[in-house]
């Protein structure tokens, strides 16, 4: 089979893998028809769904590329203002870094679906020879990633070429952005077997469930720290640089043999010294050391997926039981533990049951450097840990994808989800509050009522969950655009409900400088967004 | 006479400019197994739809045991079990997992729903897929698991959309013989098949649906005499009501001319 003969047969598993990664697992337009406008509308129209679901891998696909291409061009573009060569391995280290992260998260987004949909299914019913078959479901995982793969090495080489106008800096730096990618994707698909395997082992020993409440932490927590890629590199890799071109060789040589360095130094190198030359020789021979572990993480994905293709990669273990019986509990109390359930089985929503231990670990480090605690710092931190759980709504609302369909058919009301995700929601945000109250016992406070703050907030928290959920059920988008300001809208809502509050906290103590005054305002202005909050569910059981 | 636990009356269904059932009526009363017959998207599955609430008429009312399903809707959710034609469950969680859920949401006993849900089980041999997530079952366990959740309230009325499919020989005679007997204690029974001899040995009374419309309704010997030949079989009385006898004589003839040229090589 030629190989444009395979590409273009590619696009059917590649579709079957979108389709379900958005269909089943972010079900976004799956929730249309539980909203009174969708009623018997799109749920009939299978075929709109499925076109819809395209269009929007379609779209997501472009957007997150042109994303990737900015993050891998803005680090380049900062050198307008300075120097063009002092700040060119931080450039490359900085778009490295970030389009890692980038393509990683992107991918785990969709992998999980590769890795477990069977979506070579349907080929497999063809008369294909093997290698054409493992052909066409490489391609198909190609096609996952090829816009942002394509666009991030593309820009990272036009950049180089601009700021050098060297063609072995230019083919060093189209080195480095393939072997990025390679291993950006190996490592999402690392992920995505091992979450796909965790979630197909059966059994409900309290051995497997403790195992499996495990992964999840580690998941979370692995994700969120891809997630720190994105964000992170921009404050310390400048700092770093500095290190390089210091007299301090060890930690240059240490730095030399990172990855996203080795490439950095080894670029700038070819067109001027920027650092001693022991240090280059160690950051060249480290690139292509990373290029030799590239190219054996290429391989194993080449072997993973032609397991995939043999449907022979994961498979679920069966476990016997003659104990069929089940534990009922109160509707909201089941209710809050499938969600609980779904959510964390799902790769891309499980990373934010590690919430609460990021905001745990974000409020403390934060805290630690300040000798008292002003209401101001109370302010703040509580807004940062606020702003987390605002996405929960969200993405437990995805986790729940078609199997809302039966949900449907029972005797609830609709209240009864979103109480279930708010209480989840409100639940996530409530180590702030108590990380605040251990630290007031050991940091003097500037006044004992800053600390009504933080739990005041939870009834805000509580409502901007209510508001979010509220508008994610109540209509229906039409068009990508419609879909995309509709998103935006839940998150702004939910914003301003948690910053309406804090911001009555503040505007009262500046036109009071009373704290109790200011603390009663802000719990006027949460009970308030709460009273709505309950008026409109209210409303829906009418 | 008792009152008919369904009753569909003059339903209207517009899909935009798609006219999916247009002025249906049909009752179904206590002790009866009705089966709902037609071609693909004659809309059997928009019937049943209706009745559960999931699709609302666009004219027309549709009243389970006097409930109208959009206006009661917890009221008539609490009365029925239903079955989807392609069992639409939550995937990632496990069989065990999933029946909490239901029952939880319906507000059932824990002694009587272990009950149910055992028996069941075991009859449907689950023992080496209760605990493993749905999303690794085949499609027959995922259909026992759907039936499953939609008997565990022992509901007085089943909504069952294809419920036969994917089933194994002994798992769909227990179906059919658990529906006979739920009958038999004054349930009812409403569900659309493609089976022509499930429909023929199973229900008490059929209706068949062509383009959306309610063409013959009655029970199988009523069927019969409207074609005057007492030994008919229902396949055939199916495509005789629903105009399509001759259709597949000729489309089998054109196709017999294609294929098998070469048999007698």
């Amino acid at each position: 089979m030629k190989l444009f003969e395979a590409w273009r047969l590619s696009r059917l598993p590649y579709k079957e893998v979108v389709y379900r990664s958005i269909a089943e697992e972010r079900g976004r337009m799956w929730w249309g028809s539980f909203g009174r406008r969708g009623l018997g509308g799109d749920a009939q129209n299978d075929y709109e769904l499925t076109k819809k679901a395209l269009r929007i891998a379609k779209f997501d696909k472009t957007l997150v590329a042109i994303f990737n291409v900015l993050a891998a061009v803005i680090p380049f573009t900062a050198q307008l203002l300075g120097s063009p060569i002092l700040g060119l391995t931080s450039a490359i280290v900085l778009s490295l870094a970030v389009t890692f992260g980038f393509t990683a998260l992107y991918s785990i987004q969709t992998l999980s679906s590769f890795v477990s949909a069977e979506s070579s299914a349907l080929l497999s019913t063809l008369p294909l020879e093997q290698h054409d078959f493992s052909m066409i479901t490489l391609f198909s995982f190609i096609r996952s990633v090829d816009y942002m793969a394509v666009g991030a090495i593309a820009s990272q080489v036009l950049m180089v070429a601009y700021y050098t106008l060297s063609p072995f800096a230019v083919l060093a730096m189209f080195l480095a952005s393939v072997v990025n990618v390679v291993l950006a994707v190996a490592v999402a698909l690392w992920f995505s077997r091992i979450f796909t395997k965790n979630l197909s082992r059966g059994g409900r020993s309290r051995g497997n469930t403790v195992l499996r409440l495990f992964f999840i932490l580690m998941w979370g927590s692995l994700l969120m720290g891809v997630s720190l890629l994105i964000s992170l590199p921009w404050y310390i890799v400048p700092s770093l640089e500095m290190t390089i071109l210091s007299s301090n060789q060890l930690s240059a040589m240490f730095l030399s043999l990172l990855y996203q360095f080795s490439a950095g130094i080894t670029v700038t190198s070819i067109s001027r010294s920027v650092t001693a030359g022991s240090t280059q020789l160690i950051a060249a021979f480290s690139m292509l050391g990373y290029a030799v572990v590239a190219g054996f993480a290429g391989k194993w994905v080449l072997t993973t997926v032609k397991r995939i293709s043999h449907g022979t990669d994961v498979k679920a273990s069966a476990v016997t039981t003659k104990d069929f019986s089940i534990k009922t509990r109160k509707p909201l109390l089941g209710y809050v533990l499938k969600d609980l359930k779904i959510s964390s089985r799902n790769p891309t929503t499980a990373f934010f049951f590690a919430l609460p231990i990021l905001e745990t670990v974000i409020v403390s480090l934060m805290i630690v450097n300040f000798e008292v605690l002003r209401a101001s710092t109370l302010l703040v931190l509580t807004f940062m840990g606020g702003v987390f759980v605002l996405l929960m709504p969200l993405a437990l609302l995805s986790a729940e994808g078609t199997g809302l369909e039966y949900t449907k058919t029972l005797p609830m009301n609709v209240n009864r989800i979103i109480t279930s995700k708010t209480l989840i929601s409100t639940l996530t945000y409530m180590p702030v509050p108590l990380v605040l109250l251990l630290m007031a016992l050991v940091k003097p406070l500037s006044s004992p009522f800053a600390l009504f703050i933080p739990f005041s907030v939870i009834l805000s928290i509580a409502s901007a969950s209510v508001f979010e959920i509220q508008l994610f059920l109540g209509s229906v988008t039409k068009g990508k655009i419609a879909g995309l300001l509709h998103d935006l809208k839940k998150l702004v809502f939910g914003f301003a409900t948690l910053t309406i509050p804090l911001a009555a906290y503040a505007v009262a103590f500046l036109i009071s400088f009373s704290h109790i005054f200011a603390v009663l305002a802000m719990g006027g202005a949460s009970a308030s967004e709460l009273a709505l909050a309950i008026h409109l569910l209210k409303r829906n059981k009418k | 006479m008792s009152a008919p636990l369904i009753e569909a009356s003059e339903i209207t269904k517009h899909f935009g400019s798609v006219k999916a059932l247009t002025g249906l009526s049909f009752r179904v009363m206590p002790g009866e197994i009705y089966g709902l017959l037609g071609p693909n998207g004659a809309g059997k599955t928009t019937t049943i739809k209706l009745i559960t609430g999931l699709v609302e008429p666009t004219s027309g009312s549709v009243t389970v045991e006097g409930f109208n399903p959009i206006k009661h809707s917890i009221e008539v959710k609490s009365r029925i079990g239903y079955v989807a034609e392609k069992p639409i469950l939550y995937e990632s969680l496990s069989s065990r997992d999933f029946l909490e859920f239901v029952a939880s949401i319906r507000k059932i006993d824990q002694k009587a729903v272990n009950h149910i849900v055992t028996q069941l089980a075991d009859a449907f041999d689950m023992e080496k897929y209760f605990d493993a997530p749905i999303a690794t079952l085949s499609m027959g366990m995922k259909q026992k698991v759907a039936l499953i959740a939609s008997l565990v309230h022992q509901p007085p009325i089943l909504l069952l959309d294809e419920p036969l499919s994917g089933l194994d020989a002994k798992s769909s005679r227990i179906v059919k013989d658990l529906l006979s007997l739920h009958t038999q204690k004054g349930g009812a029974v409403l569900f659309s098949t493609h089976i022509m001899e499930v429909a023929e040995h199973l229900c008490t009374r059929i209706g068949i649906i062509y383009q959306g419309k309610l063409v013959a309704e009655g029970t199988l010997d009523q069927l019969k005499s409207k074609t005057g030949n007492k030994n008919e079989t229902l396949e055939n009385l199916f495509l005789k009501l629903t105009n399509e006898e001759a259709e597949v004589a000729d489309k089998t003839r054109l196709l017999g001319d294609v294929f098998f040229k070469n048999e007698a090589v």
